[in-house]
């Protein structure tokens, strides 16, 4: 079977501080893996002891209904768990073998592991719609986390990595050109609004860390433009680290050691400016491993961590807000909706910035991944991508004319504009919400 | 593996078609790029362009954020597409010699 992705190669595995394992020890450490996820994540046990294979999923996931393959249904995806895990976890498994669903481990395991776990979005809308619960993004955050601890990991993904460790963000900016942004940044601010808006970075005494995302500082800078106007209007003691350039943390999306080191790399940045609070940038999954794991993995922190577009919502009656004339409609990232608790701010600050606001249908916590969720952002998987795109597609084209399309994280911001163009809707424009946020503030000269 | 002849000598790339080794570009290197990439004649804009992210680079160690690229080169989003039919990341970064951005890009 071929794997859809490039699978990163021995030296590129090594690169990103994980060891290959040789052919001939794959399955013992495959399930000596396998059985340390077991003991150690007690739900992931209970989803794979549940499935009745209802089917409610079915229906339910933009993976499946995009590609219309088989083992992108959510119950069949969580089999390619299920099975191995009946044969040698089991006492029924290990008599009645495949009579009771459970299978051999071979080496096709890992090719349709590779192929299926990483057209999984994790956006968990099957959870959402399942009658027991089972949450397949937990699967697949689980089997992602085994292939990686085995040296099996796509090559965008240890490329990150990499990035990662050397630079602190994910597109390996160093410092000097974080600066030489910042700067070109102000310099637009300045042009724009006549004042002195700052960037600061790794300022010592700041009360604020903004951790923007990396791709701020390339493609989406009216993202970061409209924070850096915001504190500043706000009087905000603030910085930036180049230490941690991220919001994004793609551990959780392939390795859960990965995540911890970025949550503690989160830790220390904050430490090292004297932030009392953190504020997340717009990023869907990096809100989710900031939020739920900077404590949950890391022990307790010493600052409080807030969400960009809930710092923004409690401080909007503060900010100079004048309606910009556009009709627009918001994107739920997955991870806002359905892990992290950010939904209604979103639209309070988009309905402050604009003169319309539409809701796409389904919406909040219903609402369809953009298929770029969970880093499937490989050029070469451009034509899955863009099926797993195909129910976002339709729920923006059932609006009719649109100005504006919010859609506040960078992954989301990565995969859209390519699916919008593919489903024939390319002139669209589209960004963050604090793009609105910076756009719609009106300084006094 | 991948490659790319120039001038009958074998170019390795990624699977992602960049050139691994930075020191192999050259001139010609753009020129076969260039047909790959749908550019189908290499003019004085293009090459703007190119210089531009090999200083930048050169200077910084990453490709400058597009919206600089635009401001610094006079070229509007739109007109470096049309002269880089697969964008500036992919495109222009391509034929310039510098690694692929990566992320969420």
């Amino acid at each position: 079977m071929k794997v859809p992705l490039h699978v990163a190669k021995e030296q590129e595995v090594k690169a990103a501080g994980f060891k290959p394992t040789p052919e001939t020890e794959i399955k013992e450490k495959f399930l000596a893996k396998l059985d340390d996820v077991r003991s150690s994540m007690r739900s992931i046990m209970v989803m794979l002891e549940t499935c009745t294979k209802c089917g409610n999923c079915a229906q339910q996931c933009h993976s499946y209904l995009g590609t219309n393959d088989y083992n992108n249904f959510p119950a069949a995806r969580a089999e390619l768990m299920r099975r191995v895990y009946k044969r040698y976890f089991t006492t029924a498994g290990k008599l009645l073998g495949r009579f009771y669903g459970a299978e051999e481990f071979d080496s096709e395991l890992i090719s349709k592991w590779m192929t299926y776990f990483y057209q999984c979005n994790e956006c968990r809308r099957c959870a959402q719609f399942c009658p027991f619960g089972i949450d397949t993004a937990e699967v697949t955050i689980a089997a992602r986390h085994i292939m990686s601890e085995l040296g099996i990991m796509p090559k965008f993904m240890a490329g990150i990595a990499v990035n990662m460790e050397k630079s602190g963000n994910n597109m390996g900016i160093p410092k000097p050109a974080i600066v030489d942004c910042a700067e070109f940044m102000e310099d637009e601010m300045r042009d724009e609004t006549g004042l002195d808006i700052k960037i600061p970075i790794d300022k010592p005494n700041s009360d604020v860390l903004y951790v923007p995302s990396s791709a701020d500082f390339f493609t989406n800078v009216d993202t970061m433009i409209g924070a850096a106007k915001m504190f500043h209007h706000l009087g905000v003691n603030w910085t930036i680290s180049s230490k941690i350039l991220e919001a994004a943390n793609f551990g959780l999306l392939f390795n859960m050691n990965v995540m911890r080191e970025h949550n503690q790399r989160l830790k220390e940045a904050a430490r090292e400016v004297g932030a009392s609070l953190v504020v997340q940038g717009e990023c869907g999954h990096g809100w989710r491993a900031a939020r739920m794991y900077t404590e949950g993995a890391s022990g307790p922190v010493p600052f409080k961590i807030m969400h960009v577009l809930e710092y923004a919502a409690e401080n909007l009656s503060k900010l100079p807000l004048r309606k910009l004339p556009l009709r627009v409609t918001l994107h739920d990232p997955c991870n806002y909706a359905r892990a992290g608790g950010v939904i209604e701010q979103p639209r309070q600050i988009i309905r402050a910035c604009v003169e319309e606001f539409v809701e796409m249908t389904p919406n909040r916590e219903e609402n369809f991944c953009c298929g770029g969720g969970s880093g499937i952002l490989m050029d070469e998987m451009m034509e899955i991508r863009m099926q797993l795109g195909k129910k976002k597609a339709e729920q923006v084209k059932a609006l009719g004319s649109l100005d504006y399309f919010a859609v506040p994280c960078s992954i989301c911001k990565a995969q859209l504009p390519h699916v919008m163009k593919h489903y024939g809707m390319g002139s669209l424009s589209m960004g963050g919400v604090m793009d609105l946020v910076g756009k719609a503030m009106v300084f006094d000269k | 593996m991948n490659y790319i002849e120039v001038n009958g000598v074998k170019i390795e790339l990624d699977e992602d078609g960049f050139i691994v080794e930075p020191d192999l570009w050259s001139e010609d290197l753009v020129k076969a790029f260039a047909k790959t990439e749908g550019v189908e004649e290499l003019t004085e804009d293009h090459w703007k362009v190119i210089n531009y992210l090999r200083d930048y680079f050169k200077q910084f160690g990453i490709a400058p954020m597009i919206r600089k690229l635009c401001k610094d080169t006079g070229f509007s989003l739109k007109e470096i597409y049309d002269l880089f039919p697969s964008g500036p990341a992919k495109g222009a970064c391509k034929l310039a010699g510098l690694p692929k951005p990566t992320g969420c890009v």
